[in-house]
């Protein structure tokens, strides 16, 4: 049997990528081939196909970008928005952001995985030998049996990359029916938000908590954009536009960001913050707008729970405090805080960057939450929610079950009144007692760094194998060093992905999986007032050497198991005819044409939603108010039982920070984050894309040019970044729009982008993953939402030759 | 000639994405790591904190009175009596790179091509390929509706409202920026 190295593996990789290309042609040589039979010189027409799929760049199995796809010669060459779809500004919109323009590299990348491959070197070694898929399922099914009868179905976790189709539908179905609640969810995520928001504003549950974005934006005449960051993350998502719209009408903006952002630059006020203080900012405008009455007296009189001792509490709070936290001056703070205070309707963009990425994100989230209350903006056409209605729509499907009651209470949970499976997490991401159906997305969820901690320090119990589905632990979390140290301890670690990535050389199993363009086996829709749009995945390309679907792999897994009969039998088609059934679509007719419109021919239109029921709105809150005092989660357990939540809004900072911690900061003088999302990247992936990578070669880091030459560092050099936690090597890129004690940077870098002759960046000590910079030290996590800080102190200096 | 065609780049709502770069290279596969026809240019004004950043997604300007084309030793360049398009006939083309040198927006690009010896490229508003609904593909796929195409008075037009005004430059470039 042939043992394959890493190295080998990607030279094969590259082999096989080189063979597929000559199914098409050079582009220089095509385009001489098109003009050469316009002129009748050369008769070989190009095959043309058009074919649907939904894109995948900004997350495996997303479904927000509806695409059309040409093929030529069997090669896939252009992609564009599908202009059926409603895509961004809707019917007519053919518009796709960078990364959805350059979607054909993921399927011809030479980094792809061809084969499934079995570990024969120690772990991180990186030795493999090819193996079948009927091996590798056989294999992966008779350890989680043997696991579960000697440690307990819980001792299986996996790993929940971002909001992954896949893994919220059949991997939740798995865990479910195999017995383990250990969901390994990021905590870096929309949910942190929502957990906060439902504490603090109500709502019926995770989904529905209230809403401080505006969701009748036209009619917002202020948006407060903090820690959001939708022209990197969803560019094509219908908001960034909107929001320009908005602005043409008159709408104000207020960005709060380290960086100016390429909207930032757009705002009428840039409050360039520190990261990680956006706790001590939100606690000031709270302090300015109660302490000079810009409140609702009507409103906190009748729907606020404890505003007293709210407006006590926040008096320690002055702009006079938050100025030196947060580098933003004194007056500008009032400035800001009075616009907030005086302007409506406003509405809150609450992002990544506030509510799930610093110590204290909780209570950053919940104090703007408060800002929006107190001012009368919730429920408001214009202000905090309050969409418009859309009408019913014309196809309806129906979600895949999770089977929830599946998973069984065990004792402990029957004793303290807790949901199945809860007692058996090992790393809970919010408090057990908090989690039920209704706060939580899909189930019970450990948290995704707390989970592989578990390993290291065997409390309350290790996992003992882990799956990781298109999620790079070594970069989506914080200090891969630990990470890297839990995966070789771990008993069985399984990664599927579309290409290698750096855990790979820790697994035991190594699978690859089919892009979504490889594929046939996800729908989704999209419902608007012209009508509703249902459209599937068609197979673009055949899939690369043995790649199954991630879909798939779960049903095999199941069948394998014995768990069949709760997956269809293995029959993905059953799947989803199932989820079709009674939408009058078929899945032939439906995987024929890829995708259907059915025109809204009933004259509905949208209507008003029910504006300031606020009853209905704070039902599901103690004594049906906002909690101001949080007499839901205050004084209760936190996610770990290691202490009590607290009732009032706190202010704590990153475990490094300038005025936090002095001692550290007099060796190490400025601040160092890194951006949640880049609009030329998905998370930490796809620095492979060349046409993405050429645009920013080097993995880099922004810094204001004034710091850079205290340093005698030019634009373009290599710099040393040292943290108390780690060090990395970044290339400095001149940045006047951002404090001069701070520097951001971004995450991933580990793949190498073979067409452009660059390199993959190492992910630990001396390369080029920021996430080594960060503590890692899970009694520094948010109490409530385990959200992490990715903030720090650093010293730099060039690094010469 | 009949009217001139050209562009008009909005700059209050460029939000530098690079999606008109990136649509430009997949619809005419250019290789990565060579020319780009298209590109974001930002400028910087201010010093933080009092720093503002502005984009401008811009390509061949297809001037009124191109210097690429009256200093062409091969007339190789021309401009359509259509729409004022300036293309280049790659049959022609010596890549002699003259046109390099007068262009004033450093516009004309090369690439290599087989066998040795390099090519001009750029921005032909996509008639090699195709349009669709007569727009080239970087305007179809801006998410932001920064960029637009079509006859210059809608352009001027269009840049009016926003307080925009035509390039300038002794070539007349057929671009209005807001």
């Amino acid at each position: 049997m042939t043992q394959l190295t890493r190295r080998s593996l990607l030279a094969g990789a590259a082999a096989l990528g080189a063979a597929a290309m000559l199914g098409g042609c050079a582009p220089q040589t095509l385009e001489n081939d098109e003009q050469l039979s316009e002129t009748g010189e050369n008769a070989a027409e190009p095959v043309i196909e058009v074919k649907h799929t939904w894109c995948k760049m900004c997350g495996p199995a997303r479904t927000h970008c509806s695409t059309l796809c040409t093929i030529k010669d069997g090669r896939w060459a252009h992609v564009e928005g599908n202009p059926e779809a409603g895509n961004n500004f809707g019917r007519g919109s053919k518009t796709l952001c960078a990364k959805g323009n350059a979607a054909m590299h993921t399927v011809y990348s030479p980094n792809r995985l061809l084969y499934p491959m079995k570990r024969v070197g120690e772990k991180g070694e990186g030795k493999f030998e090819q193996i079948t898929w009927d091996e590798a399922i056989n294999e992966i099914a008779a350890k989680l049996k043997e696991q579960k009868e000697q440690y307990g179905a819980e001792s299986y976790g996996v790993l929940s990359p971002q909001f992954y189709a896949v893994l919220g539908t059949l991997g939740r179905r798995f865990l479910n029916v195999h017995g383990s609640p250990n969901y390994l969810h990021s905590a870096i995520c929309n949910s942190q938000r929502m957990f906060s928001r439902l504490v603090t504003l109500g709502g019926p549950n995770h989904m529905g908590a209230t809403n401080t974005e505006p969701q009748q934006l036209d009619k917002c005449k202020l948006l407060v954009v903090w820690g959001y960051n939708s022209e990197n993350s969803a560019i094509n998502q219908g908001n960034p536009n909107k929001r320009l719209d908005s602005q043409e009408g008159g709408m104000k903006v207020i960005d709060i960001r380290p960086m100016q952002e390429g909207l930032g630059s757009h705002a009428d006020y840039w409050l360039p913050i520190i990261p990680g203080t956006d706790g001590a900012l939100a606690l000031a405008i709270l302090n300015v707008i109660i302490g000079e009455d810009l409140y609702d007296h009507d409103f906190v009189e009748n729907w606020c729970l404890g505003f007293d001792e709210l407006a006590e509490h926040v008096k320690q709070f002055p702009p006079s405090w938050a100025a030196p936290i947060t580098g933003i001056p004194e007056d500008r703070i009032v400035e800001v805080a009075r616009v907030m205070g005086t302007t409506k309707p406003m509405g809150i963009n609450i992002g990544n960057g506030i509510g799930d990425q610093s110590a204290d994100s909780h209570w950053t989230v919940a104090c703007v939450c408060l800002i929006e209350a107190i001012t009368g903006n919730l429920g408001i056409a214009g202000g905090g929610g309050a969409g418009m209605v859309m009408p019913e729509p014309l196809i309806k499907t129906k979600p895949i079950d999770v089977l929830t009651d599946r998973l069984e209470a065990s004792e402990e949970d029957i004793a303290n009144g807790w949901m199945p499976g809860v007692a058996k997490l090992v790393g809970p991401e919010t408090p057990r007692w908090f989690q039920t159906m209704e706060t939580q997305e899909s189930g019970p969820t450990t948290a995704y760094n707390k989970g592989i901690q578990s390993i290291l320090t065997e409390k309350p119990y290790p996992l003992r194998c882990i799956f990781a589905q298109s999620s790079n632990p070594m970069s989506a979390t914080r200090q891969p060093k630990t990470v890297a140290e839990a995966l070789k301890k771990l008993d069985y670690y399984v990664v599927m992905d579309v290409a290698w990535n750096s855990s790979c050389d820790y697994a035991d199993i190594v699978l690859p999986a089919t892009t979504q363009y490889e594929s046939a086996d996800q729908f989704a829709t999209k419902n608007s007032p012209a009508g509703t749009f249902i459209g599937i995945n068609q197979v673009i390309s055949e899939p690369m050497g043995e790649c199954h679907s991630d879909w798939q792999y779960y049903l095999d897994l199941a069948v394998a198991m014995g768990y069949g009969d709760d997956f269809w039998n293995g029959d993905i088609d059953a799947m989803l005819s199932e989820q079709l059934d009674g939408s009058g679509i078929s899945l032939d007719e439906l995987r024929e044409k890829g995708y259907i419109f059915v025109e809204r021919t009933d004259g509905a239109k949208p209507t008003e939603p029910e504006y300031q029921n606020y009853e209905k709105m704070f039902a599901s809150l103690p004594q049906g108010k906002v909690q101001c005092v949080n007499e839901w989660i205050g004084g209760k357990p936190n996610a770990d039982d290691t202490g009590t939540i607290e009732r009032l809004p706190v202010y704590k900072g990153a475990p490094e920070s300038l005025t936090g911690t002095p001692d550290i900061a007099a060796e190490y003088p400025l601040v160092i984050s890194d951006v949640h999302a880049y609009r030329l990247c998905n998370h930490s992936y796809y620095h492979d894309v060349p046409y993405l990578r050429e645009l920013q070669p080097e993995p880099w880091v922004k810094i204001n040019p004034a710091t850079a030459q205290e340093y005698g560092i030019e634009d373009g050099d290599w710099m040393l970044i040292e943290s108390p936690h780690g060090s990395i090597k970044m290339v400095a890129r001149y940045f006047e729009a951002i404090q001069p004690s701070v520097l951001m940077t971004k995450r991933g870098w580990w793949e190498p982008c073979e067409e452009l002759g660059l390199p993959g960046y190492d992910g630990l000590d001396g390369g080029s993953e920021v996430n080594v910079l960060y503590d890692d030290n899970m009694a520094n996590y948010d109490g409530f939402t385990s959200s992490m800080a990715k903030q720090t102190l650093v010293k730099i200096s060039k690094i010469e030759g | 000639m009949a009217e001139q065609y050209g562009f008009f780049v909005d700059t209050s709502r460029c939000i530098k994405c690079w999606a008109c770069v990136v649509a430009c290279k997949q619809w005419h596969e250019i290789e990565a790591g060579t020319v780009s026809r298209r590109n974001v240019q930002e400028t910087v004004t201010g010093t933080f904190p009092e720093v503002k950043r502005h984009f401008e997604s811009l390509s061949c300007m297809h001037c009124e009175n191109p210097l690429c084309l009256a200093n062409c030793p091969q007339g190789a360049i021309s401009k359509r009596d259509e729409d004022g398009v300036v293309v280049v006939d790659e049959e022609l083309c010596i890549g002699c790179k003259t046109c390099s040198s007068a262009c004033p927006f450093d516009v004309p690009q090369y690439v290599e091509i087989e066998g040795g010896g390099f090519k001009m490229d750029k921005c032909d508003t996509c008639l090699s390929i195709g349009r669709e609904d007569d727009q080239p593909h970087c305007v179809l796929t801006c998410p932001v509706q920064a960029l637009h195409f079509g006859p210059l008075s809608e352009m001027e037009a269009a840049a009016a409202e926003k307080g925009g005004a035509r390039m300038e430059g002794e070539t007349t470039p057929s671009v209005f920026v807001s």
